[in-house]
C-alpha cells in the first residue's frame, strides 16, 4: 500500500456555530507515532470522531491509506483499530466474548491465536472469564486496546490512552504501542501528557481552538522553542560578569539560559573565563513542555 | 457468498441470542406470568359471559390473539433492549466503528429478535393449550400452520425492525418510552386481540382499521382457528406492506441516527 496511512486534508468541523476543527491538514507516515497534543476542547477527539465516522467533516476530507472515509468508509474502517477516550461497560459479556464478537465484526472467524496473544500481552489472562462491569478501569482500558487490535489494524488510533491509569501500566502500554510500530503499525495517539509525547512520538502537532499551531519531530521543537539551563560551577569565586544569557551568578555559580539551538562552546567563548577554572557543568534541558507554553505565549502575545 | 457479508451478519445475530440467553428467565418468566393471568381472567372468567359470534369461546378466540401480541411485544422490546443499552453504555459507538453495513445490522439484530418473540410465543401458545384443556378438554387447533408461521415471522419482523428505528432516532430514554405508552400501548390493545371488530361502535370499527396490528392479530387468528374479522389477502398484504415500511425506516434510521452514547 503507497498511500499513507492518515491524511487529513483541510478538515473543519462545526457542531451548531462552535468550530471544534478548523481548517488542519496533517499526514501520518508509515510506522509512525504521531502525536496530537492540545488543552482540553482543542478538538482532537473531534479529528478521531471524524476517522471513525462517528462525526461527518463539515468541510475537507480524511481517507486512511487512500481510502476516503466518507465515500468508502468499510474498507477505511476495516483498516482501522480505535481506542475511545471514554470507557465502555458491555453489560452482559465477559472479556473473552467481547474479543469474540469484535472479531467477528470485522469478519475474522477462528481468531482465538489473535484473543489469546492480546490477553496475554496485555497481561489480562486472569480477567477473561470476567465480566466488563467487573473490571476496574485500567483494566477496561487494556480490554479496549485489545478489542481495537484484534482484527490486526494497519492505523490504530489512541485517543488519551493514558489518561487515569497508574504508572505501571502507562510504562506497559508505551510499550506495546512501540512494538505495534515496529509490526508496522501507524500510530494517531492524543494526549494531554506532553511527557509522554516526548517519549513516544516521531512527530506531535499542536493544537488549539481548532486549529493547528506547530508541527514537527519534538527534538526539533524543543531545540527551536526551548531554552536550556546551564549552571556553571566554578573552583574558585569569578568577578562580576555581564553576559545576556547570565541569569545569576553567586561565588561558584553562574546559572544561564539560552536557546538550545546555541552551542555549549558559543557560550564558553564568549566569557571572560578560563576553562580550567570550571569545576562541572549541570545542565538541564527543555522539555516540549516549554516549547508547548512558548507556542501559546507567543499566541497571547499577538493578540 | 462472500464470507466479509456473512460472518458479521452471523455475529450480530449470535451476540443478540447469547444476550437475551443470559436473562432467559425474565425472558420467558415474564410472559408466562401475564398471559397467564390474561387467559384466567378475561378467557376463562369473564369468557363465559361473552359471545364473540364466529363459532368459537371466547378463549378459543383470545389465544391467537395473546401469542401474535406477545410475539411483537418481545420482537420489538429485544430490539428495543439491545440499542437502548448498547446507547447507555457507549457500546453502539462500536458497531459505528466496525465495518459493518446497514443492512447486516438490521437483518442480524432483527432475526434474533423475531427468534425471541417466537420462542416467548409458543410458550404462550403453550399456556393457551393448557388453559384449553382445562376448560374444553379439547386440543386447540392449529388449521393453517403455514398461514400462521407466515404471520408470525413477518409481523415480528416488522416490529423487531420499528423497535430498531425507534431507538437509532430516539436521543434519550424519555423518547422510547413516550412513543411506546402513547403509541404501541394503545395499538396494540386496539387491534383486536381482546374483542371481534363487530362488538365495537361504528365510529371505532371504521378507526381499527387503520390499525396494522388489526391484521396481523387477524392473520394469526385465520392461521389457528380459521375465523377473522378481515379478509386474509388484506391481512397479509397490510402485515407486508407494514414490514417494508418499518425495514426502510430501520435502514435509513441506522444511517441517519444517532450512535452516540446517552
Amino acid at each position: 500500500m503507497d498511500a499513507p496511512p492518515l491524511t487529513i486534508d483541510h478538515l473543519t468541523k462545526y457542531y451548531g456555530s462552535l468550530c471544534a476543527v478548523d481548517d488542519v491538514s496533517f499526514t501520518i507516515h508509515p510506522g509512525e507515532i504521531f502525536g496530537l497534543l492540545g488543552p482540553n476542547g482543542a478538538g482532537k477527539t473531534s479529528i478521531i470522531s471524524t476517522i471513525t465516522t462517528l462525526e461527518e467533516p463539515t468541510k475537507g476530507s480524511v481517507s486512511v491509506f487512500g481510502c476516503d472515509v466518507t465515500q468508502n468508509p468499510r474498507k477505511a474502517k476495516q483498516l482501522t483499530g480505535c481506542v475511545p477516550q471514554e470507557l465502555v461497560h458491555h453489560g452482559f459479556f465477559s472479556l473473552e466474548e467481547i474479543l469474540e464478537i469484535h472479531s467477528g465484526y470485522y469478519g475474522c472467524l477462528n481468531n482465538q491465536d489473535r484473543i489469546d496473544y492480546l490477553i496475554q500481552k496485555l497481561a489480562l489472562n486472569r480477567h477473561r472469564h470476567k465480566k466488563i462491569k467487573e473490571l476496574s478501569g485500567g483494566l477496561k482500558r487494556r480490554m479496549m486496546i485489545a478489542k481495537a487490535l484484534v482484527h490486526r489494524p494497519k492505523l490504530l488510533l489512541l485517543d488519551e490512552p493514558t489518561a487515569g491509569v497508574d504508572i505501571e501500566l502507562r510504562a506497559l502500554l508505551w510499550d506495546f504501542v512501540r512494538e505495534l510500530r515496529l509490526e508496522g503499525v501507524s500510530i494517531l495517539l492524543t494526549t494531554h501528557y506532553l511527557e509522554e509525547a516526548e517519549a513516544l512520538c516521531d512527530r506531535v502537532l499542536f493544537l488549539d481552538e481548532g486549529k493547528l499551531k506547530l508541527l514537527g519531530e519534538p527534538k526539533y521543537l524543543i531545540r527551536e522553542l526551548t531554552e536550556r539551563e546551564v549552571v556553571m560551577v566554578l573552583k574558585h569565586p569569578a568577578p562580576p560578569i555581564t553576559h545576556p544569557h547570565l541569569v545569576s551568578q553567586t561565588d561558584h555559580q553562574l546559572v544561564f539560559r539560552f536557546a538550545a539551538s546555541k552551542s555549549m562552546g558559543e557560550l564558553i567563548s564568549e566569557l571572560p573565563l578560563e576553562t580550567k577554572g570550571i569545576q562541572d557543568f549541570i545542565i538541564r534541558e527543555g522539555k516540549l513542555e516549554d516549547a508547548f507554553q512558548t507556542i501559546m505565549r507567543g499566541q497571547e502575545d499577538n493578540e | 457468498m462472500n464470507s466479509q457479508l456473512l460472518i458479521p451478519f452471523w455475529t450480530i445475530f449470535k451476540r443478540e441470542v447469547r444476550r437475551f440467553m443470559k436473562v432467559i428467565f425474565q425472558t420467558i418468566a415474564t410472559p408466562l406470568i401475564s398471559s397467564s393471568l390474561y387467559l384466567l381472567i378475561f378467557g376463562v372468567s369473564i369468557g363465559e359471559k361473552i359471545d364473540v359470534g364466529k363459532g368459537v369461546s371466547y378463549l378459543a378466540f383470545l389465544i391467537p390473539g395473546l401469542v401474535m401480541m406477545t410475539v411483537l411485544r418481545n420482537s420489538l422490546e429485544n430490539a428495543v433492549g439491545s440499542i437502548v443499552t448498547s446507547k447507555f453504555v457507549g457500546e453502539l459507538e462500536d458497531l459505528r466503528m466496525a465495518p459493518l453495513s446497514t443492512t447486516q445490522i438490521v437483518w442480524g439484530n432483527g432475526l434474533a429478535a423475531i427468534l425471541r418473540g417466537v420462542v416467548v410465543g409458543v410458550v404462550t401458545l403453550g399456556v393457551g393449550y393448557l388453559f384449553f384443556w382445562i376448560a374444553d378438554h379439547q386440543i386447540f387447533p392449529v388449521r393453517h400452520p403455514i398461514i400462521l408461521t407466515l404471520f408470525l415471522l413477518i409481523g415480528g419482523m416488522a416490529f423487531a425492525h420499528l423497535g430498531l428505528a425507534i431507538c437509532m432516532l430516539s436521543t434519550n430514554f424519555e423518547q422510547v418510552s413516550a412513543i411506546n405508552t402513547f403509541i404501541l400501548l394503545p395499538l396494540i390493545y386496539l387491534g383486536g386481540v381482546f374483542f371481534s371488530l363487530d362488538q365495537l361502535h361504528p365510529f371505532w370499527q371504521a378507526l381499527s382499521r387503520f390499525n396494522p396490528l388489526l391484521y396481523m392479530v387477524n392473520g394469526v387468528r385465520f392461521g389457528m382457528l380459521g375465523v377473522s374479522d378481515v379478509s386474509l389477502t388484506l391481512s397479509f398484504s397490510v402485515t407486508i406492506v407494514t414490514w417494508v415500511i418499518f425495514y426502510s425506516l430501520a435502514i435509513w434510521s441506522l444511517k441517519k441516527g444517532s450512535y452516540k452514547r446517552w
